[in-house]
């Protein structure tokens, strides 16, 4: 009789170490595949050039305009500018 | 003893059990991390409008080839892609798949630009439009103004100022990639 309690005590440990392994093993799966869904979306803003800053092409050609434009067309860049920040 | 033998015996089993179940595990995680793909639609995107913006704009001034004596050339809007180097049929997308008489992913066009020219004295009404692909995406981008969806297509829109002689424009860009088969799973 104590044979056998102690012989259920010892397969216990080790269905509960079990248990615990595989849920411990499943929640990394599952967490990878959320990491994979979350950090694989890559933006232009997510390559950095190596020039210390991020290179907007866009704003180059803006500031281009913003040299060759008059007072009142300064004055719209600027706005439609502030307004798409 | 003999018992003790088939304990032990046992153990061994289950750790063997367990060497295969971590190992499973661990190929799991690899598996579903590297087997996502990357979703570069947005960049694609924004690769697209730099393209566009270059085309038309060179140091400040538009491409002379954008007008005539009119104006905007029509000429120009219909043949934009090849003005622009834009091929939207490099994606096996737009071609049939003969072998099984079905169109690739349904033979849906994954592409749509959209150029607006905007008079600087007046911001709201668009002067001129050219507009490439497939029309439909526009909705699909257009549903994600509340919530970001998955699996629908990915659209970015800019703008920039750009000269013609005297006359100061905006340039507003808009691209919208789907190809949700290739970036989503």
């Amino acid at each position: 009789m104590l044979n056998k309690k102690a012989q259920v005590s010892e397969i216990m440990t080790w269905v509960i170490a079990t248990i615990i392994i595989i849920s411990i093993l499943l929640v990394f799966v599952y967490a990878s595949s959320l990491l994979a869904q979350k950090t694989k979306i890559i933006k232009a803003t997510d390559l950095k050039i190596d020039l210390g800053k991020e290179v907007d092409l866009l704003e180059t050609k803006n500031l281009i305009a913003y040299d060759l434009a008059s007072e009142n067309e300064e004055e719209i860049i600027k706005n439609w500018e502030e307004e798409n920040e | 003893m003999l018992n003790k033998k088939g304990g032990g015996k046992i153990i061994a089993m289950y750790w063997f059990v367990m060497l295969i179940i971590i190992a499973g595990g661990i190929f799991a995680m690899v598996y579903s991390f590297y087997h996502h793909p990357y979703d570069v639609r947005e960049l694609e995107a924004e690769i697209m409008i730099n393209h566009i913006a270059d085309c038309l704009s060179n140091k400040g001034e538009l491409n002379s080839e954008l007008f005539n004596e009119e104006g905007f050339s029509q000429n120009f809007s219909e043949n934009f892609l090849g003005n622009c180097h834009i091929n939207l049929g490099v994606e096996e997308v737009w071609q049939k798949n003969f072998d099984v008489e079905e169109e690739a992913w349904g033979g849906e066009p994954q592409y749509y630009l959209q150029i607006n020219f905007y008079n600087a004295i007046n911001l709201e009404n668009s002067v001129f439009e050219i507009s490439k692909g497939n029309l439909n995406l526009v909705a699909d981008w257009n549903i994600q103004e509340e919530k970001e969806y998955k699996r629908t297509a990915k659209g970015v829109e800019d703008g920039f100022f750009s000269f013609n002689g005297e006359d100061m424009y905006l340039i507003k860009i808009l691209t919208i990639v789907k190809k949700t088969e290739k970036n989503v799973k």
